[in-house]
This record gives structure tokens, C-alpha cells and sequence, in this order.
């Protein structure tokens, strides 16, 4: 699928209020300026300024309070300055060597902060953590992540029509899936079909676990190389990227026809996602979303598979990064009106082993919008 | 992103070549006069923790902890639900969870006594997860280490040789046919995920690149068990002559290597060919171990007469940027044999042709 392109005026329009957010931010926050550190893994902070698809192994973007100064963007792959300078929204890209990051340090001497903002300044290395020391020797530095988070949380509606595209190929990849099962299929062949679906339609990047298997199944990895036999519950948890944007869906499909235990698992599954979903609205908090999917549970006599010892979250916030604010009892984090995030009451319980079963959506202004356009039912798939 | 396959099979890898890996890093150790290593990884970059133990770091963060005698023990920041399968996938039987490194680090190691603990490749681990470990090993001297697993990794045993020979055979395969003509971008990138992961492949990263004169590129990196490789193939285009020169100082590069020779002799066998390239083209050539290939090399020191280590792998990789500022990529996965430079991904089938992969 190819994606339209935005016109530049929406383009700029958006970078005009992210950089708008940031720097109001900032200012409660008393940073001069903010520094976005992105290892390989998690670039979403330099995505959020850039709008560019960087392969660097580590990569910043740097800006100042004061909106006259610019923003910069730094790699340690050649090959991303092309794509930064082409999407046009830093002022300049430069490279930079881990080992002597000269560019990077000229430039944040030249910024003279006396307190910076780094966003993943947890995860940033003691070599790169060191020559930014040496470069504002009287600065005070410190974290940014959840400054960036904050900023994160609420999409605009030119990042919720971007996660609408990619809810298309999430839809896609999942029919992708249930195609290929048939008995005798090893896991990792499924995982093989549905990357080339989705890939096919322009995804940058995935993140899936899957299991498959009967009663006995606890819990999801990545794919093993199991045989699917008939009967087999096959689930999985399908996170495609497009444009920067991650969107996921859960879902479980049976190889042939449901036993009456997989209907009644799907059927306590639903509920719990219906309950969460209908929870749903400006300012609920993420505690009050995953109580209403675990209520489900506990009314059963099943609260104790809603615990740590069988499962992890309720669900999670989406947008440039996989796995935002978790879905869990005890996270009093408000979630406003275009919050994007999945409800998934996945565990285990002893009706059918662990289920998995979740949609994503945004908070409306009175309720809650499923962004995906697939079915919630127990799949069946057809036996070849 | 490390989405395919993951297998731990004895026959491809025997136990006392697992054994033999920890041993040798223990050796180390002891000469040292280090009591426990440490080994930090996360998802983009673990392949330390892979060479020792086959576990896979498929998200989060994760630090082995390697003492001088006894077995290497897991401590991750992924739960404890996941346990069952990591011992399944790898040799290591003993896995603790927790929120924090530092904790579980300190929970394991206990009172110090005025031991030693070694952080491996020190330098890239996140400053703020080192400094925990510091603050909460009172007792304990914290000592930045080489990168010595790596060390160890660049040269390939012949059960990995083999691995690798396998791999490459499928992945020279699926590189010729993503750069086919007629394809979109995603299809080509769909081609490159179809077989590899079908294949087994771990993690792969297809990357289609177009010039302004219509010829595509498409580099494939990809991860097969816990071994990288990479393949770059050019297409071709009506009228357009130079793919072809490219293709002839890919070949002439990965002629010149051979142990002690440097980026700058390769670079010199390849110029001949990248003469001939339309003017205004600049070419970058340069060899990156396949031990680096998780980071590209980007945190290693690769400086242009850095030698070819004898008995390794490496990728001889040729990135061309025109004068429209498009780019186009060849390279080749080379084993550096005793008798000559082995192309493993020019030679599709003919190296380690152990079976069909899985």
C-alpha cells in the first residue's frame, strides 16, 4: 500500500505545534535546552521531531527554549542525513562518530545551556554520556524521557490519521495470518507470512509474539518451531509500524473448528475487552480501564489470572514508540481526549490456556473509537 | 525487529562448544583477577549475551553475569512468565526478574567482600544503569572491561562457519530475487521477509534504495540463530551502464581480503571499477565484522587502517552517493580462509551446504 503523501501545509502545521508543545514543556520544566537521544531500539523522540525514518544506531536531535535558535539533528549513519535534510523538518543534519562526537558537542556548547533535557538519558551510553559531560562542563543535566512521554500522550489529528493507515495494514497482517494456518505449519512460517504482508504494504517494522497450542499454553514468545495441529489455538499479539506510527491488534484463531472451552475462553475475553472499552473516556485514568477489564475476571471467580504471576498488563499506550503508558491497576495516569491505546485483558486461565483478544482505540470526546476494522471473534481457520 | 525463529539445537552447536565459550571468557577473567563479569544487552544489541548462553533478548534489556567459576546466570528486566522459555532456547538454567538492574545485579552478588566485578564493553552500557550498579555494589570494586566476548565472536568456530554458510546461501538467493525488476519497494522488501524468516532467519532488515537514473539497490542485513550476514544487490535499468562497474569492484574488494588488510586496500582493488561511475559519484568502500553488523559497526573504532582480523567474517560493503544525493549498495559477506578470501554470499549453495535451513 502506498501511503499519500501530506501536503506541506498540514506538514508544517504539525511540526509547527510539536515544537510548540516541547518548548511549553520545557519551560515548566526550567530545561534551556532538550537533547533526544535515540538508540537503534527506541527512536521515538527523534522521530517526533525529525517525521524520518533513521537507521542509526544512535541518533539526537537537539533544540533550545528560544524557537530563533533551530533544530538539529545528529546520526551515526551517512545514509540519514539524506533522509532527515529530505523530509525537511530540523534545520540542519549533521553526522557524528560515537567515539568523537565533534558535531554534536560544537553544537551544545554553542547552545550554552545551563540545564538540558535528555529524553532516553536513561539508556544513553557512558560514552556518549561522558563526551556530553566534557561539552557542558557547568550544565545540569538530566532526564527528559517523561517530559517526552507527556508531550507524546495526545496526537494531534495529523498523527491519528497517520495511525488510521496503519490500522489498514494491522488489518491486513492479521488476515494474513489466519490464511496460512493449516495443520503442520510451523510457528515461525506464520510469522514469515504475515511480515510479507504487511511489509508489502509499506510497514517499516513489526513487533509480534505468538503461541500456539491447547490449555497448556501460559504465555507468548517469539516463534518457535512448533507444528500446528488441528485444534491448536493460535495467538498472537501484531504490532505493525507505518510512517512511525505502531498500532497493534490481539487476536486468538483456532486450526478448525472452536471447542466449546475456546468459545467460552473468547466469550469471557470480550466481555473483559468490551468492559474496558466502555470505560473509556477523557481523563479516565489507566488504574480505572484495567479494573474494568479485571472486574470481569473477578466476577468469574478468575480474579487471581489477572495478577503478575500470569500476565502483565491491561493493555498500553500507542503512537511512535510500541509501548507507552501501561494499562494496569495503580497507574493514575490520565488519559485525555486522542490518547491512543490497546485494551488487552490477555492472561491465562484454565478454560483454555492464555487468550489473547485486544483492539486498539482512541478516547473520543465521549467515549472511546476502535481504529481497527477487524472482527472481534474467535478465529477459525480452515483445515487444508 | 528479532521476530523469527528462535531455535537452540545441540546438534547444530554441540554443549561442549558452549561450555568452551564460557570457559574461555572465564580464563579471561581469571587472569584478571575478576570475580564476575557482567554483560549488558537489549533488544537492538545482544549478541554478546547470545554467544555465551543462544538466549535471545527479543525486548526490554537483560545483563548475563558471567562468574570465574560457575554458570552464567540471566537477570532481566522481562518476567518471570517467560522463564520456561529462555531455558528452553538456551544453556542457561538459572533466571531472575526484577524492575531494577542494579537490584537484581546486587540480590545476585551479594556482600562484596572486596571482590571484583567486571563490566564488559563498559563504554556502551547505559551510563545510568552502570551508575546503579556502582552505588549499589558498596562492597565491591567495579572495573570497566574490553570487549572480550566480541573478541571471541569474530572468529567463527567451524559449527558457525557452517551456520553462516548455510545462511548466506539463502540469503544470496533472496537478495537476487528482491532486486528483480518490476517490483515496489514493500514487494521487494516482502520477498526478503517471505524466504529469510521462512528460513529461519531471525531478524531482517531490508532497506530498497532507488536512484535518480531508476536503478534499485536493495541491501538485506539479516540475523540467522544469533550470526549476522549481509547481502546488497544492484539491479539494473535500460540505458544505464554503471551497475555494472559497481558490481566489478564489489567483486575486486572482496578479492583483496585477507588477513591485515585494511579498508584502504580494498578501497584501492575496487577504485578501478568506481572510476568508471558518472561523474560526481562518490564511493565509500569498507569492511564491518559480522560481529558489528547488530550496530553496523557504528560504535567500534573502524578507522581506515584497521586490519582484517585472520580467520573472521566481515561484510565488504560499497556505498555509492550521486550528485542528486541518491545512493546505491553492493556487498558481500566474506569468510577470511586460510587459502583466500571465501565469498559466502557470492556463492549461493556452495559453502556449508549442511541441509536445508529451518
Amino acid at each position: 500500500m502506498t501511503v499519500t503523501p501530506n501536503d506541506g501545509t498540514a506538514d508544517e502545521a504539525e511540526r509547527t505545534l510539536r515544537l510548540g508543545r516541547v518548548r511549553t514543556a520545557m519551560t515548566a520544566a526550567g530545561l534551556d535546552a532538550l537533547l533526544a537521544f535515540a538508540p537503534a531500539w527506541r527512536r521515538e523522540n527523534v522521530r517526533y521531531f525529525t517525521d524520518a525514518r533513521i537507521a542509526g544506531t544512535a541518533s539526537f536531535v537537539l533544540l533550545t527554549a528560544a524557537g530563533s535558535d533551530g533544530v538539529r539533528a545528529f546520526s551515526t549513519r551517512a545514509a540519514d542525513l539524506d533522509t532527515i535534510t529530505a523530509r525537511g523538518w530540523v534545520t540542519d543534519a549533521h553526522p557524528f562518530s560515537a567515539r568523537a562526537a565533534g558535531p554534536l558537542a560544537e553544537w551544545l556548547r554553542a547552545a550554552r545551556p545551563a540545564r538540558l533535557g535528555v529524553a532516553h538519558y536513561e539508556l544513553l551510553p557512558e560514552l556518549l554520556m561522558t563526551q556530553l559531560a566534557q561539552a557542558l562542563p557547568h550544565a545540569e543535566i538530566v532526564s527528559a524521557t517523561a517530559l517526552m512521554d507527556d508531550v507524546r500522550l495526545v496526537k494531534s489529528d495529523w498523527e491519528i490519521a497517520r495511525m488510521r493507515r496503519a490500522a489498514s495494514v494491522v488489518d491486513a497482517g492479521w488476515a494474513a495470518f489466519v490464511e496460512v494456518l493449516r495443520p503442520g505449519l510451523p510457528e515461525h512460517a506464520i510469522v514469515a507470512a504475515v511480515e510479507a504482508a504487511i511489509k508489502g504494504r509499506g510497514a517499516e517494522d513489526n513487533f509480534m509474539l505468538i503461541a500456539s497450542g491447547g490449555d497448556e499454553v501460559r504465555g507468548m514468545t517469539a516463534p518457535t518451531p512448533r507444528v500446528l495441529q488441528e485444534g491448536d489455538m493460535v495467538r498472537t499479539e501484531l504490532t505493525p509500524q507505518l510512517d512511525g506510527y505502531w498500532l497493534q491488534i490481539c487476536r486468538s484463531a483456532v486450526v478448525g473448528p472452536a471447542s466449546d472451552a475456546q468459545r467460552r475462553s473468547f466469550d469471557l475475553f470480550n466481555e473483559a475487552v468490551e468492559a474496558g472499552i466502555a470505560a473509556v473516556h477523557p481523563g479516565v485514568t489507566a488504574h480505572e480501564v484495567a479494573r474494568a477489564q479485571n472486574d470481569v475476571f473477578r466476577g468469574r471467580g478468575l480474579g487471581q489470572y489477572c495478577t503478575s504471576q500470569y500476565t502483565r498488563v491491561r493493555g498500553h499506550g500507542h503512537g511512535l514508540h510500541i509501548d507507552e503508558a501501561p494499562i494496569i491497576e495503580g497507574n493514575e495516569t490520565e488519559l485525555p481526549e486522542n490518547a491512543v491505546f490497546i485494551i488487552h485483558p490477555n492472561t491465562y486461565t484454565p478454560i483454555a490456556g492464555y487468550h489473547v483478544l485486544g483492539d486498539p482505540v482512541r478516547v473520543t470526546r465521549d467515549g472511546a473509537e476502535v481504529l481497527i476494522g477487524t472482527e472481534r471473534k474467535l478465529f477459525e481457520g480452515a483445515i487444508r | 525487529m528479532k521476530r523469527g525463529l528462535v531455535l537452540f539445537d545441540p546438534a547444530e552447536i554441540p554443549a561442549v562448544e558452549w561450555r568452551g565459550r564460557v570457559a574461555a571468557v572465564q580464563r579471561e577473567l581469571t587472569a584478571s583477577g575478576i570475580d564476575v563479569a557482567l554483560i549488558y544487552g537489549d533488544v537492538s544489541r545482544s549478541d554478546d549475551i547470545a554467544y555465551l548462553t543462544n538466549l535471545c533478548v527479543y525486548w526490554n534489556e537483560g545483563i548475563l553475569a558471567v562468574p570465574a567459576h560457575g554458570d552464567p546466570v540471566f537477570l532481566t528486566k522481562l518476567s518471570p512468565r517467560v522463564h520456561p522459555w529462555m531455558r528452553l532456547i538456551s544453556t542457561v538454567t538459572e533466571i531472575r526478574s526484577g524492575r531494577s538492574l542494579a537490584e537484581l545485579v546486587a540480590a545476585f552478588l551479594g556482600p562484596g567482600d572486596g571482590g571484583a566485578v567486571g563490566l564488559i564493553e563498559a563504554e556502551l552500557w547505559p551510563a545510568a544503569v552502570s551508575t546503579q550498579i556502582r552505588q549499589a555494589l558498596g562492597d565491591w570494586h567495579v572495573r570497566p572491561l574490553a570487549g572480550l566476548v566480541r573478541a571471541l565472536r569474530q572468529a567463527p568456530s567451524p559449527s558457525e562457519v557452517t551456520l553462516l554458510g548455510r545462511a548466506a546461501a539463502s540469503l544470496a538467493d533472496t537478495a537476487a530475487d528482491a532486486v528483480a525488476p518490476g517490483l515496489a519497494d514493500g514487494e521487494r522488501v516482502a520477498v526478503a521477509e517471505r524466504r529469510l524468516r521462512g528460513d529461519g532467519f531471525l531478524d531482517v532488515l531490508a532497506d530498497p534504495v532507488r536512484t535518480g537514473d531508476g536503478v534499485t539497490s536493495v541491501r538485506i542485513t539479516a540475523q540467522y540463530r544469533y550470526l549476522w550476514l549481509q547481502a546488497s544487490r544492484v539491479g539494473a535499468a535500460d540505458n544505464v551502464a554503471w551497475p555494472g562497474p559497481l558490481r566489478e569492484a564489489v567483486a575486486a574488494a572482496v578479492t583483496a581480503v585477507a588477513p591485515g588488510a585494511t579498508a584502504a586496500d580494498l578501497d584501492r582493488a575496487a577504485r578501478p571499477a568506481l572510476d568508471r561511475l558518472p561523474a560526481g559519484a562518490a564511493s565509500h568502500v569498507r569492511w564491518v565484522h559480522h560481529a558489528d553488523l547488530a550496530t553496523n559497526g557504528e560504535y567500534a573504532d573502524y578507522r581506515s587502517d584497521l586490519p582484517i582480523p585472520a580467520g573472521s567474517v566481515v561484510v565488504v560493503d560499497i556505498d555509492v552517493r550521486f550528485a542528486d544525493g541518491t545512493h546505491a549498495a553492493v556487498a558481500e559477506t566474506v569468510l577470511t580462509g586460510a587459502d583466500g578470501p571465501v565469498c559466502l554470499t557470492g556463492q549461493p549453495g556452495a559453502v556449508g551446504a549442511g541441509g536445508p535451513l529451518r
